[in-house]
């Protein structure tokens, strides 16, 4: 497999595993801070929005000291899978995680909170337990939301930089992905590669994005139902 | 479908503290203790800010943070001293809502669907539901295309077809306009009849409440003021609101009726109902009803004049001897109760004058007088 190919098929990898990751912590998060009425709401907001202000270099500094197997998460790490935590995928895949929470936790909170009670009450009613309400009622409903997370988390992801350099380094199959290889094939100049992938990560975020937009789009939706 | 044996009474027990937000955000208290037995529809009345709609979010389980306890049937909901609590979503009772909340991304068939299928011993039929509420036309149609009117009779089917074992209606009718009003109102009484389902239904409309109700609750500031047979608590409704100007549960005084019906049409537009062996009231023809079957009317008691003779040479149809039985002035406004005698006991008449036509007439108690009022003063709020 070619270098890029490889850095590729490690992206797609970093990518899912964090968007299914980033979901299943997410929904919850933004359930509870849709529903939180303490003034500690504020704090936990602020520590979910960090990353959209942070400069990456930073997160991913105090990641990596974090990870080390001189820190406390980095040989619990160690402890429990008999690897080292700093340089690994597993750690690029946490790194992202924290990174792109914002733009999976912020959709989601906005549209509980729009939701609301009422329609919940009305299948309590109905004999609908939690669970049900979630997923037959809460989960259709913002769907589009779910979509809208999903893919921002997804391609956020992708296009990161600073935090994959700073805790994953540089190693191929393992924390080598493609935003890094770019920047590879830059520094050796290598301008032709480097063509080749910034031409591919534009163009595979514009396509996912115009999905999302025509995927969500409501206009599709009227169309769908007047001609019902 | 219809229900063999005889409608039994469900015991509710409520004695229940709870504090709530009033419209604008004021707290109220509100305070219940009140042993309810519930067969056919219950009224709950009072004026916006009174706590009816807290106590009926108590009652359906989505009200937390409560002193107190509700036994429902034998079963407790609540008891803050056991710390039970019963989730709203296993207390078997129904709620339609005054903003019907059907699930957007669901046709009125799936809406339907979702009930029914969270029904644990389901007995109903659904499509007779579906015939009743006649809701047939509408089953492919997305929710968003639906009439106001037409959104709470899918509400109210959605609701039956969770098989509960008693119906709250939280101001069902409040967003419709009058037609839609009177129809809902009608299906109401249908299902109630047909599916022998008790109902608790709070409205701030005395005008609902005496079309549909057997039994009437009235709140005030988050307290109990009465509760009694829907036409009695009319009734003493209409000096509450004399006695207390403060308390602000204004209703127009009025007599309450349910008397059986005798005509149709009597050839010139009139029906005729039965009050006494002698007595009959005349009120404009009614086209849907049948003989002897009971109307519920009211006649507001300044629609309702004195004569000291029988006015045999006026237009007016309706003229009953009655004797007058109190008369109570407040502020130059007479409000005179008549009874005329009856079989089953006497009925009660609401009189409201001028403190001038009283003086002018010397009326006083005892005394026997002619009350008269025009066919169109009988009103009903249905037909």
């Amino acid at each position: 497999m070619s270098p890029d190919l490889l850095a590729l098929f490690t992206t797609l990898k970093m990518a899912t595993l964090t968007t299914i990751i980033l979901l299943l912590i997410g929904t919850p998060l933004a359930w509870y801070l849709a529903k939180m009425q303490s003034r500690f709401k504020v704090i936990i907001e602020a520590i979910v929005a960090l990353p959209l202000v942070l400069p990456p270099t930073v997160l991913g500094f105090y990641l990596l000291i974090a990870f080390s197997p001189q820190h406390l998460p980095g040989q619990l790490w160690q402890q429990a899978t008999g690897q080292q935590l700093a340089f690994s995928f597993s750690a690029i895949v946490i790194g992202s995680v924290l990174y792109s929470m914002p733009f999976v936790v912020q959709p989601l909170q906005k549209a509980f909170e729009q939701l609301g009670e009422p329609l919940l009450e009305a299948s309590a009613m109905l004999s609908a337990n939690a669970m049900d309400r979630f997923f037959n009622i809460v989960l259709p409903i913002t769907k589009a939301s779910f979509i809208t997370a999903a893919s921002l988390g997804f391609a956020h992801t992708v296009g990161e930089f600073g935090v994959i350099l700073m805790i994953g380094g540089n190693i191929p199959g393992e924390t080598r992905v493609l935003s890094i290889a770019l920047f590879d094939h830059v520094e050796a100049f290598d301008y032709a590669k480097a063509h080749v992938l910034a031409i591919s990560l534009l163009a595979g975020s514009m396509v996912l994005l115009a999905s999302i937009y025509l995927l969500n789009s409501p206009r599709k939706k009227t169309l769908k139902r007047a001609s019902k | 479908m219809k229900s063999s044996s005889l409608e039994r009474a469900l015991p509710l027990t409520i004695d229940i503290q709870l504090s709530f937000e009033g419209v604008s955000f004021e707290k109220f208290n509100l305070t219940i203790k009140q042993d309810l037995s519930l067969r056919g529809i219950t009224g709950i009345y009072g004026h916006s800010g009174s706590g009816k709609s807290t106590l009926l979010r108590a009652i359906a389980g989505l009200e937390k943070g409560m002193d107190g306890s509700i036994i429902f049937d034998n079963t407790s909901l609540i008891d803050s001293k056991t710390k039970c609590f019963v989730k709203a979503e296993h207390r078997n009772i129904g709620l339609v809502f005054q903003d019907s909340r059907l699930f957007p991304h669901l046709n009125v068939l799936n809406n339907l669907k979702f009930a029914a299928s969270r029904c644990q011993n389901r007995r109903l039929d659904f499509n007779e539901i579906i015939r009743l509420t006649e809701l047939d036309s509408l089953l492919h149609k997305h929710v968003d295309e639906l009439s106001g009117g037409q959104k709470q009779r899918v509400a109210l089917a959605r609701a039956i077809l969770a098989e509960p074992k008693l119906l709250l209606l939280d101001e069902p009718l409040s967003a419709l306009d009058r037609q839609a009003k009177a129809g809902l109102l009608k299906l109401i009484l249908i299902i109630q009849k047909e599916l022998q389902l008790p109902m608790l239904y709070v409205s701030h409309s005395i005008d609902e409440l005496q079309q549909v109700c057997d039994k009437l609750l009235v709140l005030s500031q988050g307290k109990m003021v009465g509760y009694d047979g829907i036409h009695r608590m009319i009734h003493q409704l209409n000096y509450t609101q004399n006695n207390h100007a403060k308390i602000d549960d204004f209703i127009h005084q009025q007599t309450s009726l349910s008397l059986p019906i005798k005509t149709l049409n009597n050839g010139h537009g009139l029906a005729i109902l039965r009050l006494n062996k002698i007595d009959e009231i005349y009120l404009p023809a009614l086209e849907e009803n049948s003989i002897e079957e009971t109307l519920r009317c009211f006649i507001l008691a300044s629609d309702i004049s004195i004569s000291l003779t029988e006015p045999v040479n006026s237009s007016i149809v309706n003229h009953l001897l009655a004797k007058i039985t109190t008369i109570n002035t407040v502020d130059k406004k007479v409000l005179i109760t008549a009874h005329c005698a009856m079989e089953d006991g006497d009925q009660e008449f609401f009189v409201s004058i001028s403190a001038f036509s009283q003086q002018k007439l010397a009326l006083r108690e005892m005394q026997n007088v002619y009350l008269q009022f025009k066919a169109s003063a009988v009103r009903t709020y249905l037909y």
